[in-house]
């Protein structure tokens, strides 16, 4: 036995151990940074929605049901019904504004200040095509409750594809599932916002954020650099 | 200073605190949202016409059947209620539900065996829906009846 008998083991300890937890937590919580501002909390305060996001969308599919005759009453179910409802549904509704709005803004300061620079391209190519995505979620859980607004906005913003040259056609049809917008569509768009979307936004912020420890973050640019 | 906490250690709860209530605050709703339909409806009674009386054979369970339209969560759909009436004097109306009171299988009268049969794990009750024999705990539900207007009348929840 090569452990002192005056050292208590506790809880974490044991974990350390058998995880190499401590490692992992000084790793990520207590890494050197630069001195730095509140706009460096952007890109947190963009994954902090992201879970919410993530959390909310999980309780808004246990009673979801991604189809022409329920959609529209399962929401209104959910909203004014279920207990707690309109909070999960609003948190998920304004969740999904704020992400967007996050990540542009996220986006801005990193280009402001230079940050995807060598040696972060990586980073910076991760965090382009995951606001490509959060797009993606936005688009397709617009259509999602299945009212007027959704169907309309849907109609007009899946049209867009149709002036793309010669193929557009095409393009337009693979966005609706067919001619028109249908049951196809809203399963489609429920499968997407749901499980395409969500398995491509985990791998991509798993290598952003493995990247942004790692690396390290980049201090704000001198007045000689 | 003895009693006193690094700036570090403060800090360090704080944001413990905080992130404790924002979990809190994602927790508690989505328990009640996901408990929420658990709650007992609390759907009205209503009396049902469900024929003629002349229909009721003395002395043996006769079935009836009714449409109810229910609503569960979203959907809200007609239902078929059975009811099983009896009567020994042609006077007083019992009404039987059909549904075992063991697991909530279907009964059905068999006339040759003088009994309500389920067909799960083959229990048995009696024409006033006492257990004759097997699992259940307790006799068949029943409904209220009354005769209005030379029909019966069954008190239903709706």
């Amino acid at each position: 036995m090569h452990e002192p008998i005056d050292q208590p083991a506790s809880t974490t300890t044991w974990l350390d151990e058998r995880t190499g937890s401590r490692g992992i937590y000084e790793a990520i919580f207590l890494r050197k940074i630069p001195k730095i501002n509140w706009l460096f909390t952007l890109g947190s305060a963009t994954l902090f929605v992201l879970v919410n996001q993530f959390v909310t969308d999980i309780l808004l599919t246990v009673y979801y049901v991604p189809s022409v005759q329920d959609a529209y009453d399962t929401v209104i179910y959910i909203d004014s019904t279920l207990p707690m409802g309109w909070l999960v549904r609003g948190l998920h509704h304004w969740g999904a504004t704020a992400m967007v709005a996050l990540v542009i803004l996220h986006m801005l300061r990193v280009i402001f200040h230079g940050a995807y620079k060598y040696p972060r391209e990586i980073t910076w190519v991760t965090g382009v095509l995951l606001l490509l995505l959060t797009f993606a979620f936005g688009f397709t859980g617009y259509l999602l409750p299945w009212d007027q607004e959704a169907y309309w906005a849907t109609t007009v913003g899946t049209r867009i594809l149709e002036v793309v040259p010669f193929f557009g056609d095409f393009l337009l049809r693979i966005a609706r599932g067919g001619d028109e917008l249908s049951a196809v569509t809203l399963s489609r768009f429920f499968g997407i916002h749901v499980w395409i979307l969500p398995a491509l936004t985990l791998l991509l912020v798993a290598v952003h954020l493995f990247l942004v420890v790692r690396i390290g973050i980049s201090a704000p640019p001198k007045k000689e650099d | 200073m003895a009693d006193s906490i690094s700036r570090r250690k403060f800090l360090s709860r704080v944001t413990l605190a905080i992130g404790g209530a924002i979990v809190a605050g994602w927790a508690v709703p989505a328990v009640a949202y996901i408990f929420g339909p658990a709650r007992k409806s609390d759907r009205q009674r209503e009396w049902r016409p469900l024929g003629s009386p002349n229909k009721v054979e003395l002395g043996t369970p006769t079935l009836f059947k009714t449409r109810v339209e229910r609503t569960t969560g979203w959907v809200t759909q007609e239902e078929e209620v059975s009811v099983y009436v009896f009567t020994e004097d042609g006077r007083n109306f019992t009404g039987l539900s059909n549904i075992c009171t063991h697991l909530g299988c279907r009964v059905r009268w068999v006339d040759d065996q003088e009994a309500f049969f389920c067909p799960c794990h083959n229990a048995t009750f009696g024409k006033d829906g006492r257990v004759a024999s097997g699992p259940p705990p307790r006799p068949l539900d029943t409904f209220e009846i009354m005769v209005d207007g030379g029909q019966l009348l069954v008190n239903l929840e709706v």
